[in-house]
């Protein structure tokens, strides 16, 4: 979870204060941020504490210090504080910005009339939709935007019929999640993307939604906001589109097309978020007790239960039924025979250049064997005094095709030799050098080679008339 | 000839048809693949037997496999789904797992008769137990085995005595999906005509026998056999079947107390659909004396002696491999030999297990025993010799193991030294007595061409005898043609072959068992290892990159010479160097591997080390081996070919290999098990090495992968080491000048083909059996003085080492240490028998 | 005046450098200038044959297409 905290906030942090002061009027994003700092801010006063005790060793004391720091500064980045400087007199005094605190103490006693934690829907015809239904539906939606993500090499799309909208398609080639052309199928950051944890999945995707977005000129407030709404929501609950903005409104289309969102055809003024959407800014805990409830059909998209052993003799066994599973292992394994509770393969010099050839590295493919890695695996290493989980020998095996894939280096450019001088050649080199354009060069031969030319030739002819 | 059955389904049944139509339907009937590569060929490939009934035994197996018997549901629609075309035809996820499948630790593959085994679950001791002897083990790492179903590998269960019912039903009860219907059918027909008939020699008649009466009359009808029947007697008689009841293979643990006669097995037989019980499983695996009283009469007609193989022959033909079984507990012909082991010598539970499988209903039943080197083959053979107690020959590969094989005996058994004599080129002694033991080579029988007249005479007397049992030692290597002729002149009741791994490039394994019988027994490496049985072996393939001038010359090169370039590949040569001083460092005793003969001499005199290969004279090579054994100042040494088999050298610890045969898995085994049997083994921590030179960007990287495919199944981890921390630091690295390492190119571009060609015979004992490589040897001489010559012209400074040829060998000689103690003995007691025969 | 020339700089281990070398021993298709034991400049049209052509020539040092056991 921290890695989905990390890239939404990382976003969040590059936003304006304007942008933030308008966000926190709505008390449910007040709290959705409050939700997720909680962990800093409790770092940050437990260290303030302790260090007035003085109870604790330096050492440690340092490091909270730090940590503290660390907090501080993030909270005030995302204006969530405000910190005065300190000086002679006054001891630094950190406090709640005015507008996140009046938002919060809203959003913690109910009060007011912001409609920011959404609208039950008051239709009496709602429509009859259970919880395991939009668990269903919400995974069916996103393992089919996962699948396509793994799969979008060539055969592997027979069935568009499972796939995602043309609307998702295109969002993930704009986000180089994979590419399409001659070289087409899923690339290095698609290859990322599928390891993270489902919630930073759904995080990356709306972040690239939201910057595509931008470009359509929407309200990126507005669309913040909806979505930190849509984290404090109820699981199994209709919602009512009609007090929705008209940015959101527009949005809802997408986060249907995600499965964040379900909107019963016979009710179409009513939504019920999905367990993807209420779980976006829940804390890490939160989210694993949801992980939990989600159990089998969300741990075989992405789920952190191990499946996988990889022998001493490169062959793998993965205990798996998950087609999207099994498309993730064929990227980087010649896969041989499917039983009903495990297909079984090897990993081959030929299957791991096809992942590379896809921009997937060594090292993706690695961690992604050894976070799936079969409690067998996790065992044996534990009976060994804590080895390594993976062979070594298959370790080092795959790191080396990456490196023999990448014996050579080519740079185009520019050779220059011939100097009439010692002086010139090292004028040039230094120039060159200089202007950061050197690639190569060898004295004795009085030769080297640059990657671009235009200004050099320039200076040649500066020279030259000099 | 069989009645051509009506196919009762829709699966393919048709396997067996009769001679006519097997050769008919031969070309539609997918066999197993034959897997050929250019350079992957034995030392003997061109030992092809080419005569007809190899072709039927081809046939007969072709016949028997797998993907004949095709799944009913190949392309099912059923259960595809997005995942399905990753897997094409072999996507099972239709089957049906069993509800409590996570007990049960088997896969089944219905198309390739492929089995996958959790090593992990509780059960899988007993179902590895299980499988090796009904199925090929394939792979055998750490956490998921693969086992294959062959008809090899059922008419070896079936010849110790599984039913085919029992292999079903244990199948069954170890599989997580109920066994595919077309696996069922597999194993029925492929039992269904293995063993079921047998020849037995009772009192010196030849007797085929069977448990079912139909069978034999079925032979008697077939026009060939049916006359064969000796007349006169009885059409068929009826005895009772054998039982192992009252058998003990000494060395066991039963043995001491002398068992509890009874078997109290057998009774607890479990019945089908119930849960599985470890004890079950046991049980049924123990069950090789079936209670069944139906089953266990057998019949038999009695066929003359001159019959034998014909009828053998006829029988292959006809798809019923004939079973040969020895019942020498009722053998009053032949005397009985006193031989015991040794009250100390206690073999290991895999041992017991192998000769259990040998010795299952009571009588010896031929067939080979798969042990890694250093697991005690020759205990293996001993404990049989010493369990039929008749006249015993063995067969060696070369006069060195002949000698070591005596040795054994003398150590582990009571046997009478003058009991038993060796037949070599130097010794053609007889026991003394009226039985006894002949440890021979396979060369020394199989010679073509006039013998010597002691060694005529000692041939007579050999093949005038009857045989109790026949130990064939490494099968492996021994060409079939040899094996044909070695069976086919010594009469033997019972036949043991032994070896370290049944591989072979050239497919020919299959041809043994029709000549010795099926495979018995085959160990599971990494079990020993763990064990402490053979050493644990760390596993190392060092890329050595090829300097710039030696890489554009092995790209031009024809491929004879690019061999030689990679071998001598000035990195490679250091990091042995690197190595070896290393490893001599902690007290290492090293054999450095090299096939090519002028690598190996190279290396070694630069190196000061000493070094044996095929022209090197006995005396000298007892003396070297000598030094390397009880001699610390001599830590190193380089062997050729010769090496890989039957040399024993347990104060070995570290291998560096640095030019081998292609990409021969067999050698790669066979070297590795050199150092299995290290002396050292069982000290805390001890860990043997095995290191693999090869020269990076050459040929030899894919060769280099090839040969280790055989260890890394067997879960051996062989660690890629790209650069050895130091090397450029080592005081006197060879070749770190420009100027040296183009002299050595220049010397390995001089050297004469001939030269390069000497990739050692191997094994001294067969190469001196055709004139062909006597000839070659020849030739070599006159080529060594050429090469001398050009290295003259090219600058005598070049070729330093060439001058300095055999100095480590020579200094090794001038210590003039002690001959070995061993053979001094021997030596004494070839006296005192010669003695003993004359006082006579 | 010194000389510019257009190309690519290739900078690899000795070994490719000899097998480009040998490549374009051939027709002499490929090399502008031999720098030096691990590097060299190509024409700048030819670097995507060059880098076909070295992978053929790869790949006999290459591991055996999985025949182990049971493949």
């Amino acid at each position: 979870m921290a890695v989905s905290t990390l890239a939404s906030f990382e976003y969040l942090e590059q936003l304006s204060g304007t942008t933030f002061q308008k966000l926190y009027r709505q008390p449910s994003t007040a709290l959705a941020i409050f939700r997720r700092m909680l962990p800093h801010l409790g770092r940050a006063s437990f260290a303030k504490k302790s260090n007035a005790t003085g109870s604790l060793v330096p050492g440690l004391l340092l490091t909270l210090r730090r940590q503290r720091d660390e907090a501080l500064s993030l909270l005030s980045r995302l204006y969530i504080v405000h910190i005065t400087a300190r000086t002679r007199d006054d001891p630094q005094v950190v406090s709640l910005t005015k507008g996140f605190r009046s938002s919060l103490q809203l959003a913690l006693t109910g009060g007011g009339n912001h409609q920011s934690f959404g609208v039950p829907s008051s239709d009496s015809a709602t429509a009859d939709v259970d919880l395991h239904y939009l668990d269903e539906y919400a995974r069916a939606q996103w393992e089919g935007i996962l699948h396509y993500v793994v799969s979008s090499v060539g055969e592997g799309m027979h069935q568009a019929s499972q796939g995602p909208t043309s609307a998702v398609k295109q969002l993930l080639k704009a986000g180089s999640l994979v590419t399409s052309g001659a070289h087409s199928g899923i690339t290095q950051a698609g290859f990322s993307f599928l390891l993270q944890e489902v919630n930073a999945q759904v995080w990356t995707l709306l972040l690239l939604w939201i910057k595509n977005a931008e470009q359509m000129e929407m309200d990126s407030v507005d669309v913040l906001s909806f979505l930190f709404m849509l984290g404090s929501l109820e699981l199994g609950r209709a919602y009512s589109t009609t007090t929705l903005s008209e940015s959101q409104r527009q949005m809802l289309k997408y986060l249907v097309d995600f499965g964040l969102v379900y909107i019963p055809r016979s009710t179409p003024n009513q939504f019920f978020p999905t367990r993807l959407s209420t779980t976006l800014t829940s804390d890490a805990t939160a989210l694993r007790s949801v992980a939990a409830g989600f159990d089998a059909v969300n741990t075989s998209a992405t789920g952190t239960k191990g499946f996988i052993i990889i022998e001493t003799n490169y062959r793998l066994y993965a205990y798996t039924t998950s087609p999207l599973q099994i498309a993730v292992l064929a990227l980087f394994t010649k896969l041989t025979t499917r039983y009903p509770n495990m297909v079984a393969g090897r990993i081959t010099r030929e299957s791991i250049y096809r992942a590379i050839s896809h921009g997937i590295t060594s090292d993706q493919v690695i961690s992604y064997l050894s976070t799936h890695a079969h409690p067998q695996l996790l065992k044996s290493s534990a009976a060994h005094g804590g080895g390594p989980v993976l062979p070594p020998t298959v370790v080092d095996q795959i790191r080396l095709w990456q490196i023999e894939n990448e014996r050579m280096k080519a740079t185009s450019g520019f050779l220059f030799k011939e100097f009439e001088s010692q002086k010139e050649y090292d004028a040039c080199v230094k120039y060159a050098d200089a202007i950061g354009v050197l690639v190569w060069k060898s004295d004795p031969k009085r030769m080297f080679f640059v990657s671009r030319v235009e200004q050099l030739r320039d200076y040649l002819k500066s020279r030259k008339t000099k | 000839m069989p009645v051509k059955r009506k196919a009762s389904s829709m699966y393919h049944l048709d396997v067996r048809g009769g001679a006519k139509v097997g050769r008919d339907s031969a070309a539609s009937t997918p066999g197993p693949a034959t897997p050929r590569s250019i350079g992957s060929s034995d030392e003997y490939s061109d030992a092809e037997p080419s005569e007809e009934e190899a072709e039927n035994i081809q046939k007969n197996i072709n016949n028997f496999s797998v993907e004949s018997y095709k799944a009913k549901k190949t392309n099912a629609v059923v259960g595809r789904d997005s995942a399905s075309h990753h897997f094409g035809k072999n996507d099972f996820s239709y089957l049906s797992l069993k509800p409590d499948h996570d007990n049960r630790p088997l896969w089944i593959d219905p198309h390739k008769g492929r089995i996958i085994l959790e090593s992990f679950s509780p059960l899988a001791t007993h179902a590895q137990d299980f499988l090796t002897t009904i199925a090929e083990p394939l792979s055998r790492p750490i956490f998921l085995h693969e086992y294959a179903l062959t008809p090899h590998s059922l008419y070896a269960a079936v010849s110790v005595g599984l039913d085919p019912k029992d292999i079903i039903n244990v199948l069954d009860r170890l599989s997580k999906i109920p066994v595919p219907q077309n696996i069922r059918d597999f194993i029925t027909s492929c039992t269904h005509s293995y063993g079921k008939v047998k020849l037995v020699l009772k009192d010196t008649k030849h007797y085929v026998e069977s448990s079912d009466p139909e069978m034999l009359q079925r032979l008697l009808k077939d026009e060939v056999i049916g006359p064969l029947r000796v007349q006169g007697t009885e059409d068929i008689t009826s005895t009772s079947a054998p039982k192992m009841a009252g058998l003990v293979i000494p060395g066991t643990k039963n043995f001491a107390g002398v068992q509890q006669a009874t078997d109290q097995r057998g009774s607890n037989k479990p019945k089908d659909g119930e849960p599985v019980q470890q004890e079950d499983i046991a049980a049924t695996l123990n069950e090789d004396d079936d209670d069944d009283d139906d089953a266990d009469a057998v019949h038999q007609f009695e066929i003359g002696d001159t019959a034998v193989e014909v009828v053998q022959k006829r029988c292959l033909e006809l798809g019923l491999p004939v079973l040969e079984e020895y019942d020498f507990r009722n053998d009053s012909h032949n005397a009985n030999l006193d031989i015991d082991l040794k009250p100390a010598a206690q073999i290991r539970h895999y041992q017991e297990k192998s000769l259990s499988k040998m010795f299952g209903n009571g009588r010896a039943k031929s067939g080979i025993i798969v042990l890694p080197c250093g697991a005690g083959k020759t205990l293996v053979g001993i404990t049989a010799a010493c369990t039929v107690k008749k006249g015993v020959i063995i067969l060696c590969t070369s006069s060195m193991s002949v000698i070591q094989w005596r040795q054994e005996f003398l150590k582990w058994s009571n046997i009478n030294p003058s009991d038993i004599a060796i037949f070599t080129s130097d010794n053609k002694d007889k026991f003394a007595r009226n039985t006894g033991i002949i440890v021979t080579s396979y060369s020394m029988v199989a010679q073509r061409g006039k013998r010597s007249y002691d060694s005529q005479k000692m041939m007579d007397f050999i093949q005038s005898r009857e045989w109790g049992l026949m130990i064939l030692d490494e099968v492996h290597v021994v060409p079939a043609n040899m094996f044909r002729k070695v069976t086919s002149t010594i009469k033997t009741h019972s036949k043991l072959g032994l070896t370290a791994t049944l591989l072979r490039e050239d497919d020919k394994i299959s041809d043994l068992n029709f000549l010795i019988g099926p495979k018995l027994y085959e160990a599971n490496w990494m079990e020993l290892a763990e064990q402490g049985h053979i050493a644990r072996v760390q596993c190392a393939e060092v890329w050595c990159p090829m300097t710039t001038e030696f890489y554009s010359e092995y790209l031009r090169q024809s491929s004879k010479k690019k061999q030689l370039i990679w071998t001598m590949n000035p990195r490679k040569f250091q990091a042995c160097q690197f190595l070896i001083d290393y490893h001599e460092k902690r007290g290492d005793k090293i054999i450095v591997f090299a096939d090519n003969i002028y690598a190996l001499k190279a290396y070694a005199t630069k190196l000061n080390k000493a070094f044996i290969y095929g022209d090197t004279g006995n005396a000298e090579r007892m003396r070297i081996l000598e030094n390397f054994q009880h001699n610390d100042k001599i830590n190193t040494l380089f062997l050729s070919k010769i090496g890989d088999t039957s040399l024993d050298l347990p104060e070995a610890t570290c291998l560096i290999q640095i030019s081998s045969h292609y990409g021969s898995r067999r050698q790669e085994a066979q070297r590795l098990g050199r150092i299995l049997r290290a002396k050292r083994r069982n000290d805390e921590g001890f860990n043997a090495f095995f290191y693999s030179l090869v020269s990076k960007d050459t040929q030899e990287m894919y060769f280099s992968s090839k040969r280790q495919a055989f260890l890394v199944d067997q879960g051996y981890a062989f660690k890629v080491i790209t650069h050895l921390q130091g090397i450029e630091e080592l005081p006197g690295l060879a070749f770190s000048t420009p100027s040296e390492r183009r002299e050595l190119l220049q010397n390995v571009l001089i050297a004469n083909d001939a030269d390069i060609d000497a990739d050692d015979r191997g094994d001294d004992m067969f190469h001196m059996m055709d004139g062909k490589s006597k000839a070659k040897a020849k030739k070599k001489v006159v080529a060594r003085r050429m090469a001398g010559a050009l290295s003259e012209l090219a600058g005598g400074q070049d070729m330093a080492y060439v001058e300095q040829n055999k100095i480590k060998n020579k200094e090794l000689k001038r210590k003039k240490g002690p001959s070995s103690s061993f053979f001094k003995k021997m030596s004494r007691e070839q006296e005192k028998r010669k003695k003993a025969l004359d006082e006579e | 005046m010194p000389r510019a020339i257009r190309g690519v700089l290739v900078e690899c281990d000795p070994s490719i450098k000899s097998i480009i070398v040998k490549i374009d021993s051939e027709d002499h298709a490929f090399i502008v200038e031999d720098l030096d034991n691990q590097t060299l400049v190509i024409k700048e049209n030819m670097l995507a044959i060059l880098k076909m052509r070295l992978d053929e020539a790869l790949k006999e040092t290459q591991q055996p297409p999985s025949d182990s056991g049971s493949e």
